[in-house]
């Protein structure tokens, strides 16, 4: 389907180097994505209630101020929605205060990712280690009841992320698109589509990018990451390390104009990779962005022959 | 199980020592001996277990859970040298969840460290002391987290698993 216009607008994964990013190239932004768990302290399951989240008051008060004439959502970390655990809904409900403090997300992402098992669980940096999800009908009604909370709470659209992995699942019941599809068509989800992740697990042995978009409805795309990674003992990390590279592009600009209710792509660095980038890096990267978001805006059969 | 499973999938990741005893070892009994796991499950579990990618996950989760640490008590760490790779081990057994909030990690780490040295760990001789210096520090950063004004002791005690 041929997008209409607004074209998407160019974002970035907010880190504690981004108002150096905006005081920079300021215009270029017009999107962030914010991640409610960083603007916390997280005491724990052993706090006492009500006593569990203590906010980061002054990082609260400088993304509020980035915020001013952008559109935002939030980017969770730490609810692992896909695992066989009751929902935290205390987590649930401090980023959803969150959400309200800074005037409400547009969407909330969430990750299709394992981070946290009964008895143990995996850290959850931010350009961390997510374990892969079963996609059967139990991983489902499991998700779907979780979805429905989180929805109510936040308030808003949530959008799930696909996750980047090593090590392939085999014998599933559900490929990971149509897991996302199923969720989509139910009316509990749509997509936050991270390209970059599509090639880490595809180099590590998973799924080929090209069948995995064309097995997508891309109707669902409602928010695209762009990163970088680099190469680990012959292994290729999602660490968010460098710029994006030439292949993901290549996909961004064969797929994006066809996703008709794309709002946002946005640009994921760690910020212990800032000086290594530089800002005339990361401004390029954002100017190159807004050429994608720019061809997307136009129908798709015009994209594709420019 | 789908519980069983994940948690399995969770204890691989964070211990090559189990995925070396799956792959090598009694092959099929070490999984359905401490999982309960359906005949599919297994196979899925073995089949990652396999994979080489395995190495690479297990490589990422120790340098993740091992994050909080080398950004607040990198002098320890350096200092330790060799001994590291043991005592993290030994730190992840008795702590398998990482705590997200990195100063109760880093806390939490310090406090152990403490004890394993005064129970007789040989360290190198100017580990005590950098310990003790990074350890004051990570207490005031967790105290000064406590953004509602109380002390971290009388919001929550640390206690071993």
């Amino acid at each position: 389907m041929p997008r209409s216009l607004p074209r998407p607008r160019v974002g970035l994964l907010y880190n504690p180097t981004t108002p150096r990013v905006l005081a920079y190239a300021n215009g270029l932004v017009e999107h962030l994505s914010v991640m409610p768990d960083r603007l916390w302290f997280d005491f724990g399951s052993e706090a006492p209630p009500g006593r569990r989240f203590h906010r980061v008051h002054d990082a609260i008060a400088r993304v509020a101020e980035d915020l001013v004439g952008r559109s935002f959502a939030g980017h969770g970390l730490g609810l692992s929605l896909p695992s066989a655990i009751p929902l935290d809904e205390e987590m649930v409900a401090a980023g959803a205060a969150i959400s309200r403090d800074l005037g409400g997300f547009a969407w909330h992402a969430e990750h299709l990712n394992l981070f946290i098992a009964p008895r143990g669980s995996v850290p959850n940096a931010q350009a961390g280690l997510g374990l892969p999800v079963i996609y059967d009908d139990e991983a489902f009604d499991l998700m779907a009841a979780k979805l429905r909370v989180v929805a109510d709470a936040f308030a808003c659209r949530i959008l799930l992320e696909n996750g980047s992995f090593f090590t392939p699942v085999p014998d599933l019941d559900y490929t990971e698109p149509e897991f996302l599809n199923r969720l989509l068509h139910a009316g509990l989800s749509g997509t936050l589509l991270d390209l970059h992740n599509l090639l880490v697990s595809a180099r590590n042995g998973g799924m080929d990018p090209v069948a995995y978009l064309d097995a997508l409805d891309l109707d669902g795309v409602e928010e695209v990451h762009l990163a970088g990674g680099d190469d680990h003992e012959g292994f290729y990390m999602d660490s968010h390390s460098t710029v994006t590279p030439d292949v993901v592009w290549e996909l961004a600009y064969e797929y994006l104009p066809h996703c008709g209710n794309l709002k946002a792509i946005t640009f994921e660095y760690q910020e212990s990779y800032f000086d290594d980038l530089g800002l005339p890096t990361l401004a390029a990267e954002l100017e190159r962005i807004h050429a994608l978001a720019e061809a997307c805006g136009r129908p798709a059969e015009v994209a594709r022959a420019g | 199980m789908l519980a069983e499973f994940q948690q399995a999938l969770v204890d691989l990741t964070a211990s090559p020592e189990l995925c070396n005893l799956v792959r090598c070892g009694a092959d099929d009994e070490v999984l359905p001996a401490r999982y309960e796991l359906t005949p599919r499950e297994l196979r899925r579990l073995l089949a990652i277990v396999r994979h080489p990618g395995m190495a690479a996950a297990c490589t990422v989760y120790r340098m993740n859970r091992l994050a909080p640490m080398a950004l607040n008590v990198r002098g320890t760490i350096r200092a330790l040298g060799p001994a590291l790779g043991p005592l993290v081990n030994d730190y992840w057994r008795d702590y398998p969840r990482g705590h997200s909030h990195f100063y109760i990690e880093s806390d939490r780490f310090c406090r152990w460290l403490r004890q394993r040295i005064a129970a007789g760990e040989p360290v190198a001789p100017e580990v005590p002391a950098i310990l003790e210096r990074e350890a004051a520090a990570v207490h005031a950063a967790l105290e000064a987290s406590c953004s509602d004004g109380l002390p971290y002791l009388e919001i929550t005690a640390p206690a071993a698993s």
